[in-house]
């Protein structure tokens, strides 16, 4: 029998984080032969806005997994994170019966007017329209078919993992008076926007599963057959999710903040021990972090899965609130490649701007992935070290943010900005390079631009601001703007709003003897020819620099040039956009031998390849390169010939 | 003839090497041209698109970021590289047929001095060049089977490759996987060299056919494992060798020393041990063939009517 959690559901108790407006109460029971769940909800909606509502959408999320006609399946190709969804394990969610308020509105109940084929989306229309404050309790029964695990959720085996597996209100927005629902379909692009709210849920699941779930374990009673009821509570969450398996062990540790301790657990099956003490200690390290970067981690409990490797690609590295999956147990992830530990770190840090934070992921997923992701690199630089904050094996050394702009595309190819909405990209690729890549790419060059210390300082204040209140990237930029004391329009417009990315090159470098003016001068008799003679060369060089920048983004630059005898210069093109190039013209006593664009790398947001330039040829890195390969040539060629 | 065993076959390589060491550094310098024409033509491919870019520096010197980045930048000159490689290791192959005739040819014939050794070389190389290039064509059926016994084993165990968490994990079902088909290519490649010998032994006297020559190896060496044996012998030291170089150059990026020369130096040294012990094989491997039955006669025989 699982050890009941002795803690609140929020640490240290006190009043409500979040304004709560959708609580619910599940009963459910895990049929695991067949995986499948058959539950009643009741959910507890408070219109916490200013007008009226007559129709209630919800999402059936697992309607997207019922056939290929759907829009996850349709968007994703069946494809998603290596993993494939199958013909034989649809899934799918069947409501059995919708009251309201005690009436019956099961015939009621249809797909939401837009959707087509797409069953993700219902709506209910209601007899009495809800006033503004009012409350509506809707009770729903419900089976949910678990999919043969893909996008995030399902079974493989007899591991499950349970996620968006009931049916879940959308959420109003938008000004007061003049509100209307988000109820985005489900689109393999878009994770999910709900409100804050209670849940009480009581999981009944044969007595051999180990479970993990949303919340704090309350009671743990057995039931007929072979079966026990989990009973879990969490306060201030916007969704439930719940992993049960008959093989999984459980490692615990505590991470320490300063008011508190948060208990740790990674679920893992024995054959992974070994990566489990590894998540572990990214998930501890990385509560400690976050906590003290943004805010404190509100819950007791942070449990992290670690699912079977069969079943990682469909499972792995998802986010639900106190609950995180992670992935990368390979033989590959030999210890100090941090694959494993980043996937656990930016799992956990989503309980920050998923989980706390909590924006509108389908219509702004860069607030949350994308922020994550800056975020990340710190708390990865802050475990494991600057330089192999990811890599750091066999003499090879990577830091976690330059290994990621690294292996992107590169800025500028997407053809869609940063502040798109998730499920209006060209592609999967595009959402990602854009949402996760090219927002830390942003965030890292404002940050070098205005200073770490106080860009640190910003993003505090922002996610203390708008903790549990679901902010939107105008309430980002308002707030950075405000903190760091300056208009920052110019960065913002063009980087979140704009297709393309800086194109930063030099153009032009060289150098010329210098001398006095040479040439004919004046008309008439004023006529004097000036030559070398009377104008010898001074000794030194006129050097001539032009650097240009193509893209729609425009960000001062700084340059540094190198000379023949050792000396350097600093020079700033202070490039806002009004002119697409730059000239330098200087007079050294020593020829120029290297310019190097943004010596000190603030710029995230370019490719640096061509940033740094040797005037002359240097041919020796590609002489030992060339070594390499004849030499590997000849291998090839003993193993063919004599 | 006596039958020749394990022993007899290693024994004849150190005897031939030192012999024909000659012949053995004229090969090995043939080789060691046409890997430094591809050395230069790739310093130049890659010179042309990295000598003004530090960056690249960085990368050789291990900066795996940066190695990401140059690799991203320079696509075209990596395809290049890529194809002055795999032109070098053609040429080669198309020049091996008859650098190995030679090599045989001297082997069986075991001429006296330079001069008559260069002759024999020649000669030999010239004569069976065709033969053996008829041989590569007959072999090929058999590298088509072998690589679908490969993708057929790697198929099966994909899943638990994919899914390995240790390394025997990973090792254990990628041997399994793979060893069919390893063995099969070994038994390929034992059989064209067998078969390359009995063609040079036997050109001048029964100008056996090469497809028939092909079969009866086949018979001869699945009849005589003792080929086998030996072959992999040879391929052990070539891959100890290899392995050695690479343990003792391990922690250093790219597998480098200080600069191109000395690196270029050190590898030849590796690879002329390596050469020496497949000229070694090829010797014991002549010496073996010397005691195959003989073939059926297709020269015609001209017969004295005085006699």
């Amino acid at each position: 029998m699982p050890k009941i959690d002795g803690s609140p559901a929020l640490r240290g108790g006190g009043a409500a984080r979040s304004p709560r407006i959708a609580n619910y109460k599940i009963e459910a029971r895990l049929d695991p032969v067949r995986h499948q769940i058959t539950a009643s909800e009741t959910l507890t909606w408070t219109n916490a806005g200013a007008s009226e509502v007559d129709t209630l959408p919800f999402h059936l999320y697992l309607n997207g997994f019922k056939n290929d006609q759907s829009l996850l399946m349709r968007s994703s190709r069946g494809k998603m994170r290596g993993a494939r969804a199958t013909d034989t394990g649809w899934g799918y969610l069947q409501i059995a019966s919708v009251h309201v308020a005690g009436v019956d509105l099961t015939s009621k109940l249809h797909p939401a007017a837009a959707a087509g084929t797409d069953e993700t989306v219902v709506e209910l229309p209601l007899v009495q329209p809800v006033a503004p404050g009012a409350t509506v309790e809707v009770a729903f029964k419900f089976t949910a078919q678990l999919p043969e695990v893909f996008a995030r959720t399902g079974y493989k085996g007899e591991f499950h993992m349970i996620g968006q597996w009931f049916p879940k209100i959308g959420v109003r927005v938008g000004p007061p008076g003049a509100e209307r629902w988000e109820c985005q379909p489900f689109h393999v692009n878009t994770e999910f926007f709900a409100d804050f709210g209670t849940y009480d849920v009581a999981l009944t699941v044969p007595n051999t599963h180990t479970v993990a779930a949303t919340g704090v374990l309350t009671n743990a009673v057995d039931a007929d057959r072979g079966m026990r009821t989990l009973t879990y509570h969490a306060e201030d969450v916007h969704d439930f999710a719940w992993m049960a398996d008959p093989y999984m062990d459980v490692m615990s540790g505590q991470a320490k903040l300063d008011d508190g301790t948060v208990e740790v657990r990674v679920y893992y099956r024995p054959e992974q021990r070994e990566f489990a003490r590894r998540h572990l200690d990214a998930a501890t390290g990385s509560i400690e972090k976050f906590s003290a970067m943004f805010v404190a981690y509100p819950w007791p409990i942070m449990s992290v899965i670690d699912p079977p490797v069969d079943a990682a690609s469909g499972a792995g590295g998802m986010e639900y609130p106190t609950l995180v999956t992670t992935a990368g147990d390979s033989v590959f992830a030999r210890p100090g490649i941090r694959f494993p530990e980043y996937v656990t770190v930016h799992e956990v840090g989503h309980n920050w701007f998923q989980g706390i934070l909590a924006s509108n992921e389908a219509e702004e997923a860069w607030l949350d992935e994308g922020v994550n992701e800056w975020a990340d690199v710190h708390v990865m630089a802050d475990l494991y070290g600057q330089r192999s904050s990811f890599i750091d094996w066999g003499g090879w050394q990577a830091e976690a943010g330059a290994l990621r702009r690294s292996l992107d595309g590169g800025t500028g190819d997407s053809p869609s900005p940063i502040a798109t909405a998730a499920y209006a990209f060209v592609d999967n690729t595009a959402y990602a390079e854009s949402t996760y890549t090219a927002t830390m790419r942003a965030l890292q060059t404002l940050e070098r631009t205005v200073g770490s210390q106080r860009f640190a300082a910003a993003m505090k204040a922002y996610t203390k601001k708008f903790a549990f209140l679901h902010p939107t990237g105008r309430d980002l930029f308002a707030t950075l703007g405000t903190e760091l004391g300056q208009d920052l329009t110019w960065f913002f417009g063009p980087v979140f709003h704009e297709v393309g990315g800086l194109a930063l090159k030099l153009r032009h470098a060289d150098c010329k003897p210098a001398h006095a003016p040479r040439g004919v001068f004046g008309d008439g008799s004023a006529t004097q020819t000036v030559t070398e003679i009377e104008a010898p060369d001074r000794g030194t060089w006129a050097c001539e620099v032009v650097v240009q920048n193509t893209g729609p983004i425009h960000i001062p630059v700084d340059i540094e040039l190198k000379f023949a005898d050792g000396s350097s210069q600093h020079l700033r093109w202070d490039d806002r956009g009004t002119s697409t190039w730059e000239r330098f013209a200087l007079e050294r006593s020593s020829r120029l031998v290297e310019v190097w664009l943004d010596p000190e790398a603030k710029i995230a947001l370019d490719n640096p390849t061509r940033h740094h330039y040797r005037l002359t040829g240097d041919g020796a890195a590609a002489r030992r390169t060339g070594a390499w390969f004849g030499s590997f040539a000849q291998t090839l060629m003993q193993i063919v010939g004599p | 003839m006596p039958r020749l065993g394990l022993g007899d076959l290693i024994g004849a390589g150190p005897r031939a090497v030192s012999r024909y060491t000659g012949t053995l550094f004229a090969v090995f310098v043939v080789q060691t041209l046409i890997a430094a024409s591809c050395m230069i033509a790739v310093t130049l491919v890659l010179a042309q698109a990295f000598s003004h870019l530090p960056m690249f520096d960085e990368a050789v010197d291990g900066d795996l970021v940066a190695l990401i980045y140059c690799m991203r930048h320079g696509k075209p000159s990596l395809v290049a590289t890529g194809g002055i490689v795999f032109g070098a290791v053609v040429l080669w192959q198309l020049a091996s047929w008859f650098l190995a005739g030679g090599l045989n040819g001297v082997l069986a014939q075991r001429p006296e001095g330079r001069g008559d050794t260069a002759r024999c070389f020649g000669a030999s190389g010239a004569t069976t060049y065709l033969a053996y290039a008829r041989l590569a064509l007959c072999s090929l059926p058999g590298w088509v089977i072998a690589l679908f016994v490969f993708g057929a084993g790697t198929s099966l165990v994909s899943s638990r490759i994919a899914n390995a968490l240790t390394v025997p994990e990973l090792l254990g079902p990628l041997l399994v996987a793979t060893l069919p088909a390893l063995l099969l290519i070994h038994l390929l490649w034992t059989v064209s060299d067998y078969a390359r010998a009995e063609l040079t032994l036997r050109h001048d006297t029964h100008d056996p056919g090469v497809v028939a020559t092909y079969l009866r190896t086949i018979a001869f060496v699945i009849r005589r494992p003792v080929t086998l044996v030996h072959g992999a012998l040879g391929w052990l030291v070539f891959v100890l060798v290899t392995a050695a170089y690479a343990y003792l150059a391990q922690g250093h990026p790219m597998y480098g020393a200080e600069g191109a020369v000395t690196l270029f130096v050190a590898r030849q040294g590796v690879s002329l041990l390596r050469m020496a012990t497949r000229v070694g094989i090829l010797a014991g491997q002549i010496e073996l063939g010397r005691t195959r039955p003989l073939p059926p006669r297709r020269i015609e025989v001209k017969i004295d009517p005085k006699a």
